[in-house]
């Protein structure tokens, strides 16, 4: 899938050149020459999300925090059921390239019957070095329960890039 | 036989009925190229393609980043950017601002640059985002939840990529000096470390190859590593795997490289013996 994709890309890149060089060409008139670009790209794509699952709350506030290795520690006083994930992103490239990767430190979830949560969030890496295959990071979090807190399903967005340099 | 993959995992889901997957990846995307230079009179396209299993938004913008000394790319909101980077954003035009595309559908980008008269030479830029607009709020979260109790939590990431857009007003300079190496250890294993130094008046960019004297195999290849005009000096920290991290101790000889696109000509080049 993703070869197809690259292969669009390039013949992308391929119609573009070829338009530059006619444009060239009418200005400088004489040689013809056919060009085509190969250009470095980059691909993200997400592989898995941050999940912490279902949890039902306590009488006091706590905590439910998923590693970057998908790892969950289920805070005092809270239960926590279901498989938790990290959220995992793969990133393909240049082999050796270095690219940086981040997003928010922070996201606010909202619930359905009303309430509020709020997660911290935390990356496996600040930059990765792309092998043959690429390369990947992963997203994980602590997760802040209120005493009490509402029942039903929250839900948030939040932030993430790959940046080249 | 990916796609078929997703396309079985679509079904299955779709027979278990209640409860759905998160979205499958809605939103993969390629652009390319990974950097874009312009000086000033001619503009460029950049390619983004919908690598996803299903239609998707993209948004296209522009942000200023600034290189922090570890090497990082911190976000700055709009009201915090300087006049010269308030100039970059407002003399880079680009075309579409948003664009739906079916999966596997590339989209070109046009990327041009209007220099205003009287701008100061040097060198000006911002970074252009590629990013996935989401559907409507996720629905019901993944897993059964007891009925009654408990919260179930989904959470989206909208994600991105972002690469820089250069535009070099004049014919700015710029040197590199390489300064310490050294090995540390993080809580996601080793790295091989260096500053890196810059002066002049517009960023280096190149790769980095660590090799021992003797040996032809270089031990580390990074490529693609910046130094913006904001720092005059960054630190480089690679992860390495452990047996290779091993072999870095000793006498190394690092060198600083132009990319090979533009012939790949020394930039620094430094012999270190790494701790």
């Amino acid at each position: 899938m993703q070869k197809s994709g690259m292969k669009r890309a390039l013949l992308g890149a391929a119609i573009a050149a070829l338009a530059m060089n006619a444009h060239a060409a009418q200005a400088a008139s004489a040689t013809g020459t056919a060009t085509a670009r190969i250009l470095r790209q980059i691909t993200l794509t997400k592989t898995s999300d941050l999940q912490y699952a279902t949890i039902i709350s306590g009488a006091t506030a706590s905590t439910v925090a998923v590693s970057t290795a998908g790892a969950a520690t289920c805070g005092a006083g809270l239960t926590c059921t279901g498989t938790t994930t990290a959220g995992s992103f793969n990133v393909q490239g240049t082999s050796g390239a270095v690219v940086l990767v981040g997003g928010d430190s922070s996201v606010t979830l909202n619930g359905s019957l009303g309430g509020t949560m709020s997660s911290t969030l935390t990356y496996s890496a600040p930059n990765i070095t792309l092998g043959a295959s690429g390369g990947s990071f992963q997203v994980g979090g602590t997760l802040s329960v209120g005493a009490n807190q509402a029942s039903g399903d929250y839900s948030g967005t939040f932030n993430v890039t790959a940046n080249y340099q | 036989m990916f796609r078929f993959l997703k396309a079985f995992g679509l079904l299955s889901a779709a027979a278990l009925g209640a409860a759905a997957p998160p979205a499958l990846a809605a939103g993969d995307l390629l652009v390319a190229p990974t950097r874009v230079i312009l000086d000033g009179s001619r503009g460029t396209e950049v390619v983004l393609n919908n690598i996803g299993s299903a239609p998707a938004t993209y948004r296209i913008s522009l942000e200023i980043k600034r290189m922090t000394a570890e090497g990082g790319l911190d976000e700055i909101a709009g009201e915090n950017v300087t006049p010269a980077e308030r100039a970059a954003l407002d003399m880079i035009v680009f075309s579409p601002r948003r664009v739906t595309l079916p999966p596997n559908q590339p989209q070109v980008v046009r990327v041009g640059v209007r220099v205003p008269e009287g701008l100061p030479p040097g060198e000006y830029r911002a970074h252009m985002l590629f990013r996935s607009v989401p559907d409507a709020a996720p629905a019901a979260a993944a897993g059964a939840k007891p009925a009654g109790t408990g919260v179930s939590i989904a959470l989206t990431p909208i994600y991105g990529i972002t690469i820089p857009v250069i535009v070099r007003v004049g014919d700015p300079g710029a040197e590199a000096a390489i300064g310490a190496a050294w090995m540390s250890e993080g809580a996601d294993g080793p790295a091989f470390n260096f500053d890196l130094s810059r002066t002049g008046s517009r960023s280096v960019y190149g790769d980095i190859e660590v090799t021992r004297p003797g040996v032809a195999e270089p031990l580390l290849v990074a490529r693609g590593i910046a130094v913006y005009p904001e720092v005059g000096a960054r630190k480089v920290s690679l992860r390495v795997a452990g047996e290779v991290a091993a072999k870095l101790k000793g006498p190394v000889h690092i060198r600083y490289s132009e990319d090979r696109e533009i012939g790949g000509g020394t930039i620094d080049e430094a012999e270190r013996v790494v701790k």
